[in-house]
């Protein structure tokens, strides 16, 4: 069991990044009836945590007993009958799913699945709460379609059913689906907060904790916990008796990109170009998502840049990025980044040295 | 008439014909007899008459008593030999009608002929006097071309009289040169049958001759000259025959199609070829009446066919083509001796050598398909046609508009193929299927039907290989039992495209051919040939670009030619620019496209059409037309991309490259968007992009392309990651998993994991000799890998190099993870400093993960064997988990007493519910059971009491009110039952601690 899970609060008293969060969820769902949720808040912060400790505090500890289904629903979408299969998580109070998984599919997913589920109330109703739970994750992957078909089912269910969405990103959420929800933003820890996080697991596995080394991991973390944790794990693996200043390993896709951009930085030509072009579909290959892809090249040609271009690169990126993801080929707009890049870093170069 | 055109010899086989015929018997019976041209003889009228003349003299000279013959007589008669000719004819005409026993004939007619001399001599002066009528008859009579010149038969007495009354049934004034008059009997055709034993002359006199004589002299004399010329032609190359006839309302295609194989359009080596093929199945198909021919035909096609393939595949059909042993040494021998005056002797010699050696049986060629493939237009269908008529075959067509389900076609391929045909001509069948690739579906089934065929025939070709060796010398009979089996009529297949789907099988089993365009010069010259038949005034000039508009297509050409026949316009130059030709709606391959695309078109093009408007446009135009016939731009947008980058352009700070690749994702976002939307028609705007990066990169000189693959091969790599990383994800307990999704696992925690994975501290030892501490660290390493359901597995190949750089063990097989996550770190160009254990070490971690798990399984299904029903796999509850985890583990390593204090303190301390208690106690009583070597039943057997309190304690605390009671009893009897009867169940026997405990039937059942 790595030190992730391990210690990953169970109960909203334990919480201890978002306390403030953890202790208004509680007051909310111990008081009164609790309303739709929206989770929101960038990867790493503790969201699914925090929906899990929720949960345990909705309905005991029996809601952590889930069992995985993987079953095929049978859609009948007009003329044809459509093969879904989906995962789902489920206890005897909650069903967990994603329905993104589905692809452009989703919108009957929201449509019959969900509906469905959201219809038939539970079977206790002698339990404590008179309504199940159905989280949806990546709710932001959702397309429009699917976003529309679900807020009236938010609608209409909603004696019998609560929905606790999660997503990255709560602009990709329609407002109509936002207005029905209680909004819940879950902010990437701060350093500090991470810092403390790792000296109270340093002092649970009774670890001598040397100083400023959890404040080095915190910085490195890019201020996600998850990979703080991790990476406290590994020093702790590789080197037991710490010392302030030991490595910290790197993410190896990482340290890809900035070889990548480093590439980029030495030479600019249409051969270089094709060189790089190798080089990131490898990254795509190994399931790395372009847009992380896109950001971390950005960041690791911020780094070597000269201050007068960054505003330009950056706003080049965005435009880029933004096209990526109305496009379909993502490599042609990271590629068509690189190359505007290597186009204004040119210009640059020979205007400054001639 | 086939069978004679395909056998004339050309002169000079004609001559080592000759001086071979004598030697061997064999031959003589289906050889040409040594003179010349027998059947064409009756044509040829002058040297008949010459011949006649010949004859009749010396048959004059042999009888005995020439009392009055008629050579005299017309020698004698003073002026126009054209109206004794007939009479020569007719004699001589008599004497070929019964040719093959001449001398016999000769006899008779002799007979006969004495006897009219008989008769004739009793009316001498008579007959005389009338003849010289006849000679000198009014010029009106002779000189009249409609008017039909009669002799007239006067052969009794009574048929001229000097008065009309003296003669009974019809007769004609014929009025003397001194003035008398007298009146000639006419004598019906069926009297003159009758009296044809009288008078020789009558038969030749009347009814036969229609028309002028000079007309039909004339007529014969053309006809020789078409032979003559139809001859000269088979010999040399490149003579046009005169046209048939003119018929307006026909399609000029129709008209002016090839009739011959000289006037064959398309490629002359492609039509020797296929030429060549359909004679190599002569032996086979007609027997061996013709076989000398076409052993001469074939060894001169081989001699015109230059390349040296095609020779080579033409002496392997002569070895097929078994000559037969009957040929003896000597005479063969004799043969080259004879042949040295020859040009070609050695490539003959090498020929008849190659025959008489090759064992195969006298059979159709080795490829018995032929598939003839090529773009519209330029004569495939023609050519089959052609050259199967030429051959002797009469063929059989099938095409697109015939049904071609695949059980109708069998049919129709099988009468055609395995039959012959019973009524009309004798002549054996071709099949030609035309545009076998045309409608896919139904293609196929013609295309199966052929397949089977050859495949039934293939087995029982393997079967008689055998029989036909031994029997090489009475080879006749083991050739007839072949010729019973499938499939022994040539097939000629045409398709338009080579690489449909559906030719797949066939392409590998048929002798393929592709048509190439014929040359422009070729193709002009018909057209004007054409053109000066119709009457069209057109230059050549224009003819040329005409063809060069239409890619060589003969049918598009004359199409228009007849067209603006039509309309009585000439053809000029511009109009073929103008919108009066019809371009064909041709789609080029993706290849062609992209050619177009990163190379600059050549000038001469430019100044080509580029008159008036700017060659830029015409360019655009033309690129827009070629892109859009083609469809499929993801495609097209996608070779783009790979090959880009690879062109040599000026592109000094990469402003070219950054638009290229900007108008590259602007045709992303249209395809996304049509997708999405389904608006095809926003399709147009795709070419326009294609140009645009045109205009930018195209350089001079030829680039060179690759098919785009890197991008599929993204995808399905893409994919089968996905596919792993999911698979994983599923294996993993949810309550791991659930916060994990894919993405953030690639993203945040493989690297990490990787490290934690292979500490570097673990030392390569056995379990028990490790310290307690590293004892704790590797049950946390184990504890983690089981979590993640991660182990390692042996791997044959070894697919991560850069992982595995730390391996000394020098084993073929290594142990890597088994779901592979550590491929997902391996960047091509990129190492890594991950660390990796010892092959020791993995080894006794995979050891350890094994028994974690089972024992994590027993434990689990020992908690609560209900709730696992429906998932049937190991999924303990949570919280136990770890706690229950690390005493197992204990377990293993030291003393069990120890353990079960152990967990019974961790859960004690946490936990104070009634399920937890249950649980631990179970956990307890199993791994007593799992240390202790000889099983008791009393541990275990409160173990299934403690799983069913646990599963009532759930409904106690869900529904408050406990419906023990209730199902306490109906439980009871089936404890007991099982309890009864307990057995015992060893898990992985393998191991030295191998895992015992008892479980019930019931339990697999559940």
């Amino acid at each position: 069991m790595l030190w992730v899970d391990k210690y990953r609060p169970k109960t909203l008293d334990k919480v201890i990044v978002h306390e403030d969060v953890a202790q208004n969820l509680k007051k909310l769902v111990t008081e009164q009836d609790c309303p739709h949720l929206l989770f929101y808040g960038p990867p790493g912060s503790g969201k699914k945590t925090l929906i899990m400790a929720l949960l345990r505090q909705m309905f005991g500890p029996s809601a952590e007993k889930v069992k995985v289904e993987n079953k095929t629903w049978k859609v009948d979408a007009g003329t044809r009958t459509i093969d879904l299969e989906l995962t789902t998580l489920a206890s005897t109070y909650h069903v967990e799913l994603n329905p993104s998984d589905a692809g452009f599919q989703d919108r009957y997913i929201v449509q019959e699945i969900i509906k469905e589920m959201a219809k038939n109330r539970p079977i206790d109703t002698k339990g404590k709460k008179g309504f199940k739970v159905l989280v949806l994750n990546e709710v932001d992957k959702l397309s429009r379609e699917a976003q529309h078909s679900l807020r009236r089912t938010m609608e209409k269910y909603s004696a019998s059913c609560r929905l606790i969405l999660c997503c990255n990103s709560s602009s990709k959420v329609t407002e109509a689906v936002r207005s029905r929800c209680l909004n819940v933003r879950i902010n990437a820890p701060t350093e500090e907060q991470i810092v403390k996080v790792l000296e109270f697991i340093g002092k649970k596995e009774g670890l001598q904790l040397p100083s400023g080394f959890a404040a080095r991991i915190a910085e490195k973390s890019n201020r996600s916990l998850r990979r703080a944790i991790l990476a406290f794990e590994t020093c702790r693996v590789q080197q037991y008796p710490f010392t302030s200043n030991q490595a910290i390993s790197p993410m190896d896709w990482e340290e890809y990109v900035s070889e990548i951009a480093s590439d980029i930085m030495k030479e600019q030509s249409p051969k270089r170009l094709f060189q790089v072009r190798g080089k990131i579909y490898e990254l795509l290959i190994n399931c790395i998502p372009p847009e992380i892809v896109l950001k971390r090249l950005l960041f690791e040609l911020l780094k070597k840049l000269d201050a007068e271009l960054k505003h330009e690169v950056c706003h080049w990126a965005a435009y880029y990025e933004h096209r990526m993801r109305l496009g379909q080929k993502a490599i042609f707009h990271i590629e068509a980044f690189v190359a505007k890049f290597m186009s204004i870093y040119k210009g640059f170069l020979i205007a400054a040295f001639g | 008439m086939d069978m004679e055109e395909m056998d004339i010899p050309q002169p000079d086989e004609l001559e080592w014909l000759e001086a071979n015929s004598h030697l061997h018997d064999e031959y003589e019976d289906f050889d040409e007899p040594p003179q010349p041209y027998p059947q064409d003889l009756d044509e040829e009228d002058e040297f008949q008459s010459q011949q006649s003349n010949h004859y009749h003299h010396q048959n004059h000279q042999q009888d005995p008593k020439p009392t009055l013959s008629i050579p005299p007589k017309t020698t004698a008669a003073t002026t126009d030999s054209s109206s004794t000719l007939p009479t020569k004819t007719q004699i001589k005409k008599r004497f070929r009608s019964d040719g093959q026993d001449s001398s016999e004939d000769w006899a008779r007619s002799e007979d006969k002929r004495s006897r009219v001399d008989d008769v004739r001599l009793e009316n001498e002066e008579e007959e005389e006097e009338e003849e010289d009528w006849l000679r000198y008859s009014p010029p009106g009579r002779t000189q009249g071309v409609e008017v039909v010149e009669e002799p007239v038969a006067v052969v009794e007495e009574k048929v001229v009289s000097r008065f009309a009354s003296e003669i009974d049934g019809d007769c004609v004034p014929v009025t003397g040169l001194d003035g008398d008059r007298v009146y000639a009997k006419m004598i019906s055709r069926l009297e003159e049958m009758n009296g044809l034993k009288k008078v020789d002359i009558k038969g030749y006199s009347s009814g036969l001759i229609s028309e002028p004589i000079h007309i039909l002299i004339q007529r014969a004399e053309t006809e020789a000259f078409k032979k003559a010329l139809q001859a000269s032609v088979e010999g040399s190359t490149d003579a046009i025959l005169p046209e048939t006839p003119v018929v307006n309302e026909k399609l000029w295609v129709d008209k002016y199609a090839p009739n011959s194989f000289m006037e064959l359009l398309s490629d002359e080596q492609t039509n020797r070829e296929v030429l060549l093929w359909l004679k190599q199945w002569d032996s086979c198909v007609f027997g061996s009446d013709i076989r000398t021919t076409t052993d001469e035909v074939l060894s001169s096609l081989r001699r015109h066919s230059t390349v040296s393939q095609h020779q080579k595949s033409a002496r392997r059909s002569f070895s097929r083509n078994n000559r037969g042993p009957t040929l003896s040494k000597e005479n063969f021998e004799v043969i080259n001796g004879l042949g040295l005056e020859n040009n070609d002797t050695k490539g003959i010699q090498e020929s008849w050598n190659k025959k008489t050696k090759g064992p195969g049986p006298a059979g159709p060629p080795e490829r018995k398909i032929l598939l003839l493939c090529g773009p519209p237009g330029l004569g495939k269908t023609t050519l089959a046609h052609v050259a199967a008529r030429h051959c002797g075959y009469r063929v059989v067509e099938i095409n697109a508009s015939d049904d071609r389900s695949s059980s109708t076609i069998e049919g129709k391929i099988l009468d055609v193929v395995q039959m012959n045909s019973v009524m009309g001509d004798m002549k054996p069948k071709c099949l030609v299927i035309d545009e076998i690739d045309g409608a896919l579906g139904d293609g196929k089934g013609a295309v199966e039907v052929i397949l089977k065929m050859l495949s039934a025939d293939r087995k029982s070709d393997i079967g008689k290989e055998n029989v036909s060796k031994e029997e090489q010398i009475g080879r006749t009979s083991s050739r007839k039992k072949h010729r019973s089996e499938s499939l022994s009529r040539p097939v000629i297949c045409i398709c338009n495209d080579l690489y449909a789907p559906a030719l797949r099988p066939l392409r590998q089993a048929a002798k393929v051919h592709i048509f190439v365009q014929p040359t422009v010069s070729r193709v002009v010259s018909r057209l004007k040939y054409i053109c000066i038949k119709e009457g069209l005034k057109t230059s050549s000039i224009a003819l040329t670009a005409l063809a060069e508009y239409t890619d060589c297509d003969i049918r598009s050409c004359l199409n228009t030619l007849q067209f603006l026949h039509k309309k009585k316009e000439p053809l000029n130059v511009l109009e073929i620019n103008s919108q009066v030709v019809g371009r064909k709606d041709t789609s080029r391959s993706v290849f062609e496209i992209w050619k177009e695309i990163f190379q600059k078109r050549k000038e001469k093009r430019d100044r080509k059409y580029g008159n008036g408007c700017s060659s830029t446009s015409k360019d655009f135009e033309f690129l827009h037309s070629l892109i859009s016939n083609r469809g499929d731009y993801d495609l097209i947008l996608d070779g783009i991309h790979e090959n880009m980058l690879q062109l040599h352009y000026h592109d000094p700070v990469m402003r070219k490259t950054v638009k290229c690749l900007h108008s590259l994702g602007v045709s992303d976002l249209v395809h996304q968007y049509i997708m999405r939307t389904q608006k095809m028609s926003l399709q147009v705007y795709q070419p326009a992009i294609a140009i645009t990066v045109r205009d930018l990169v195209a350089q001079n000189e030829r680039p060179n392309i690759e098919w785009p693959k890197s991008f599929q091969r993204y995808r399905t790599m893409l994919m089968e990651k996905m596919d792993i990383l999911r698979s994983w994800h599923n294996r993993i307990s949810p309550h791991i998993s659930r916060h994990l999704s894919t993405k953030s696992f690639v993203e945040d925690s493989i690297s990490p994991l990787l490290h934690i994975l292979s500490p570097p501290t673990l030392r390569p030892v056995a379990v028990h000799l490790l310290s307690d501490k590293e004892k704790n660290n590797m049950f946390q390493l184990v504890n983690t890998m089981v979590s993640y359901s991660l182990t390692y597995k042996n791997q044959k190949a070894d697919p991560v190099p850069s992982i595995l750089r730390h391996e000394t063990v020098v084993d073929v097989s290594m142990l890597s993870f088994d779901p592979p996550i550590g491929d997902l770190i391996n960047f091509k160009g990129y190492s890594s400093d991950h660390l990796v254990l010892a092959a020791a070490v993995k080894q006794v971690l995979v050891h350890e993960v094994e028994k974690q798990k089972i024992l994590q399984g027993s434990i689990s299904r020992s908690m609560d064997p209900t709730d696992n029903c429906s998932e049937g796999n190991l999924r303990p509850v949570v919280e136990q988990k770890g706690k229950v985890q690390s005493a197992a583990f204990g377990c293993a390593t030291t003393s069990c007493a120890e353990n079960i204090q152990n967990a019974k303190n961790t859960s004690n301390l946490k936990q104070s519910n009634l399920v937890t208690n249950q649980v631990s106690a179970a956990s307890g009583s199993t791994l007593s059971s799992t240390t202790s070597v000889q099983v008791s039943s009393p541990g275990p057997l409160k173990k299934p009491s403690g799983g069913s309190f646990n599963f009532f304690d759930r409904f106690k605390k869900l529904s408050g009110k406990g419906s023990e009671n209730a199902d306490n009893p109906k439980n009871k009897p089936a404890t007991l039952e099982r309890d009864s009867r307990p057995l015992l169940f060893k898990f992985n026997e393998g191991y030295t601690n191998a895992v015992k405990r008892p479980v019930r039937i019931r339990e697999f059942l559940l």
